[in-house]
């Protein structure tokens, strides 16, 4: 259809086509700061050319729809390090509240360890002297109470883990059920050929949120999707979210379920959930054993030297510590007894030897947990408990580093510039008041046509 | 290539950087360690656990060093007060062997003699603290007490016990020299040599040679003393000498701690102030981006 009428026609579109082009410029403009938005643009064509005899003549512009710019590559390296970086954060954060429990001072293991051997040699130079004995006593309730603090509070550090991991693992089946109803949301529009870019930027915003808490792996066509765990657990298949649950468990914590009831505990390897897991379940046991080895140790080394010698009184030596051992021990540790005279100094009997002090001091260079000395065995704990987190910090800094040059390309393929919004503003007017103008001219035209008729 | 246009984050981020390159720099001046967690440096904070607790060991060491030497020099000079009466004795010895002399006055000379023994007995009774300094390890009571039924007419009731205290790590000093050594030695008996004496002079009967072969006795018990007494200048010399090398392994082991916790305030220092100098940066830049925006040279966006 050529002539005038043509004419008017093709403005007309060209007017839609830049009304689109406005409205995407605006929405753009009003998602600048919205997270996980990626811009839009409008798809323009050429509308199929209209054939007048021998001649081809344009047919204007086609508005084919509107298209969302993204990277499901990116998004996907994106969830993947953002499952990393969540590991690495939770395993940080919890770990740092661990390492305050190792200070290097007077309140800490190993000087309380150090003190009681001192306290020992100052015994030694006055050995029935009652105040020094108290002493002894004293430095050994100390060290006792540095043990048993330490022990408790790593235990409240797995409580509160504990707490954490029942949380995230809500937050979890939140997050697959809010993804499965955009899925049926997704079906219906994805039947109708329509754009469903802002559908999909928000299930892609839910998918980074869920990989900060536990390991994923997605298979996306598009539309339809399923996530598991990394080990093959069931997460979310289209529609379907599938519900991750918890329960206590004779160890005392809470282990997670899949939907079938499989115990998926120890599969799970990402996340923030992957992180606090891995301190809860192995980096603070690791420590609670070393810590249990280390006091059942000395308690053992300390009794038996004690039992050597002769308190004075008189009597042969009993237990220093109440006899502990194995799990527990440094939660457990206390002196047997609160009598400074049943302190067993003396080696020959008499109230002014002391011989078996010599023995008892003789601990400290004593192989008591491991194989190490009890000074070495606690300062291997400081190391243990610095290096995981040194370790964690640089795992956690690569991966900051990756996420934010990942999120930059996205950005750069996705994120919305004002600067360009602009411009698309600017030339989507100009179109817009050219289009304006040719209606205008064609409706002067077909108006002189008119006249040219009418005879006026 | 399109130039992702939030930069927002990216200079939040480099905020976070210099902020964290500051604050750590800061924490390091202000405490003046390099290492304040175990995280910053694992192996360090190890090897401190292991320097703190040798330093506050050199501390004990020296408190136990002065506690142990007030009782040492006590006993030293104790003893050193027991040399010249005994050695009077001896002189008295040779006096009475003189055959001229008569017997009143040697039973004065033996008198003398007794009031020496005397003498002997509160010097080896010496208590400090409460507990008696010659009496082995039995010192809870008086190491000699009269007793007429055995040679000489005082009995030990000590022991032969030493006590050893740790001084150095892993070496160790005796404290104790036991009366059995000093006063009460097999065959060097002070108590009953001075008996011997004091009762050969006042035995009438007593030839020179009698009293001569006595005041040898008194002799070789006096060469006792003496040789044993040499224990306690001995072993305070040996202690100043480790309080010396505890000095010195202190200051070693300070000098050890500073290398591997403290900081090097010229690298702390540097490092503060290109923190501070990143921060203005980053702050300058984003400052002057957000300036620009096409938006500004647009408006009012007129029609022709």
């Amino acid at each position: 259809m050529g002539g005038l009428v043509g004419s008017m026609w093709i403005a007309l579109n060209a007017l839609q086509a830049q009304e689109a082009g406005l409205q995407t410029a605006t929405n753009n403009i009003a998602n600048l700061n919205t997270p996980g938005y990626s811009r839009q643009r409008p798809v323009l064509e050429q509308a199929d050319p209209v054939l007048d005899g021998n001649i081809v003549l344009g047919g204007g512009v086609e508005l084919e729809g509107i298209e969302s710019l993204r990277s499901n590559l990116l998004d996907l390296q994106i969830s993947e390090e953002t499952q990393q970086q969540g590991n690495s954060q939770a395993f940080v954060n919890a770990m740092q509240q661990v390492q305050t429990l190792f200070p290097d001072d007077t309140t800490g293991i190993g000087q309380q360890i150090s003190a009681f051997f001192q306290s020992l040699n100052s015994l030694s130079t006055d050995p029935s002297n009652l105040t020094l004995r108290q002493g002894v006593l004293t430095s050994a309730g100390d060290m006792a109470s540095a043990f048993n603090n330490a022990a408790g509070q790593l235990t409240g550090v797995r409580q509160q883990l504990d707490n954490d991991v029942q949380q995230q693992v809500q937050e979890v089946n939140q997050l697959t059920q809010q993804i499965a109803s955009i899925n049926v949301k997704l079906a219906e529009f994805s039947s109708t050929g329509q754009d469903y870019g802002s559908f999909l930027d928000e299930r892609s915003q839910l998918i980074q949120q869920l990989s900060g808490i536990i390991d994923l792996s997605q298979i996306n066509d598009g539309t339809s999707l399923t996530l598991t765990t990394r080990q093959g657990t069931p997460l979310v298949v289209d529609a379907q979210a599938y519900t991750l649950s918890t329960a206590l468990d004779t160890d005392g914590v809470q282990h997670i379920y899949s939907s079938q009831g499989e115990d998926i505990t120890a599969k799970i390897s990402g996340g923030q959930l992957g992180g606090m897991l891995q301190v809860r379940d192995q980096a603070v046991p690791s420590l609670q054993s070393q810590l249990d080895s280390l006091a059942g140790g000395m308690v053992q080394a300390l009794n038996t030297a004690h039992q050597l010698g002769t308190d004075l009184n008189g009597n042969p030596g009993g237990d220093l510590f109440t006899p502990v051992t194995g799990q527990g021990a440094a939660a457990d540790m206390a002196v047997a007894f609160t009598d400074p005279q049943l302190l067993a100094a003396s080696s020959d009997g008499s109230s002014g030897s002391n011989g078996n002090l010599a023995n008892l001091s003789a601990v400290a260079n004593q192989a008591v947990s491991k194989g190490m000395t009890p000074a070495a065995a606690y300062a291997n704990v400081v190391f243990q408990a610095g290096m995981a987190i040194s370790n964690g910090n640089t795992e956690l800094n690569a991966s900051n580093a990756m996420l934010q040059q990942l999120q930059q390309q996205r950005s750069s393929i996705s994120g919305v510039s004002l600067d360009e919004e602009a411009s698309s503003l600017l030339l989507y007017q100009r179109a817009y008041q050219a289009a304006a103008e040719a209606i205008s001219t064609v409706n002067q035209m077909l108006q002189e046509a008119m006249t040219m008729g009418g005879g006026a | 290539m399109r130039i992702s246009p939030q930069i927002s984050e990216l200079v939040l981020t480099a905020l976070k950087t210099s902020d964290d390159a500051e604050q750590q720099a800061l924490v390091q001046l202000t405490t003046g360690r390099r290492v304040n967690v175990a995280s910053d440096d694992p192996a360090a904070a190890a090897l401190e656990v292991n320097l703190s607790s040798q330093m506050n060991n050199c501390d004990q060491f020296l408190r136990s060093i002065s506690s142990i030497s007030s009782e040492l020099q006590t006993a030293d000079s104790s003893l050193n007060s027991a040399v010249a009466p005994l050695q009077r004795a001896i002189s008295l010895g040779v006096e009475g062997a003189n055959g001229t002399l008569s017997q009143p006055d040697r039973a004065t000379l033996a008198q003398e003699v007794r009031g020496i023994s005397q003498q002997m007995l509160n010097v080896a009774n010496l208590s400090y603290n409460g507990t008696y300094v010659f009496a082995g390890t039995a010192n809870s009571q008086p190491p000699y007490v009269l007793d007429p039924t055995v040679p000489g007419g005082v009995r030990y009731q000590g022991n032969n016990g030493i006590n050893e205290v740790e001084v150095e790590d892993g070496q160790t000093v005796a404290v104790n020299q036991p009366g059995s050594q000093l006063f009460s030695a097999a065959g060097a008996n002070v108590f009953v040599a001075l008996d011997d004496l004091a009762t050969a002079l006042e035995n009438p009967g007593s030839t020179t040679g009698d009293i001569g072969d006595a005041t040898n006795e008194v002799r070789v018990a006096y060469d006792q003393l003496n040789s044993a007494r040499s224990f306690y200048g001995n072993t305070i010399n040996q202690l100043t000498s480790s309080q010396d090398f505890l000095n010195s392994e202190k200051l070693q082991l300070s000098s050890q701690q500073n290398s591997t916790v403290g900081v090097d305030i010229t690298t702390a220092a540097a490092n503060l102030s290109s923190a501070e100098a990143a921060r203005d940066a980053t702050v300058q830049a984003a400052a002057s981006l957000n300036n620009i925006s096409l938006m500004d040279y647009l408006s009012p966006l007129q029609t022709p």
